[in-house]
């Protein structure tokens, strides 16, 4: 499984969660379901994006 | 002006000791007991989802009540489960593989499954005393 497909899994339980938690009418939690659920794989691949310019290790030597 | 009939205290619902109790133990539970069995059911979906996506994951299953004090914070969260933990831990033996693909991802669901239960618990109180429909 792909690092994406695990986090959007995990923002999708954790948004209808919070929807349902805190919300009661089914157009609110909808709005807030779609609002906690943009925001955490949007910040998550805006965090990705961020990090590709901080390498991790040591360069790969060339052939 | 305090004490008259008008300033009406909330209705309670049932026993906040038992909702919460319920609630811990089994994830919805608490608000199947106070009569809310939609939101129940979709609770107890959710938490044990989190559950088996993380144990599928073969993500680790805390059991430290001592040394490190994140440790012990990560056994607390994820006791929040309740039995679906419990069960885990002493029937089924699980702890997770460390060396195992989604193990880190693994970890974050069941913690998260057993935080997500913990707020189950102050939900049920809440609804139990009447401060929440």
């Amino acid at each position: 499984m792909s690092h994406f497909f695990l986090m959007s899994v995990y923002a999708a339980i954790v948004s209808a969660f919070f929807a349902l938690l805190w919300r009661r009418s089914w157009r609110d939690q909808t709005r807030l379901f779609l609002r906690i659920f943009l925001s955490m794989v949007g910040g998550g691949l805006a965090l990705a994006w961020l990090m590709y310019f901080f390498p991790s290790g040591p360069p790969v030597p060339g052939p | 002006m305090s004490g008259s009939p008008d300033a009406a205290e909330p209705a309670k619902l049932g026993n906040p000791y038992l909702a919460a109790l319920v609630a811990w133990l089994v994830p919805g539970g608490g608000h199947l007991y106070l009569g809310k069995w939609r939101r129940a059911l979709a609770f107890l979906v959710l938490v044990l989802a989190a559950l088996a996506v993380g144990v599928s994951l073969e993500g680790r299953l805390p059991w430290h009540f001592s040394g490190a004090p994140l440790d012990i914070l990560k056994t607390l969260g994820c006791l929040g489960s309740g039995l679906p933990y419990l069960c885990l831990h002493y029937l089924v033996g699980y702890q997770g593989t460390v060396a195992a693909a989604g193990y880190e991802y693994g970890s974050a669901f069941i913690v998260t499954a057993g935080v997500m239960n913990l707020l189950l618990v102050l939900d049920s109180w809440d609804i139990a005393e009447g401060q929440k429909d």
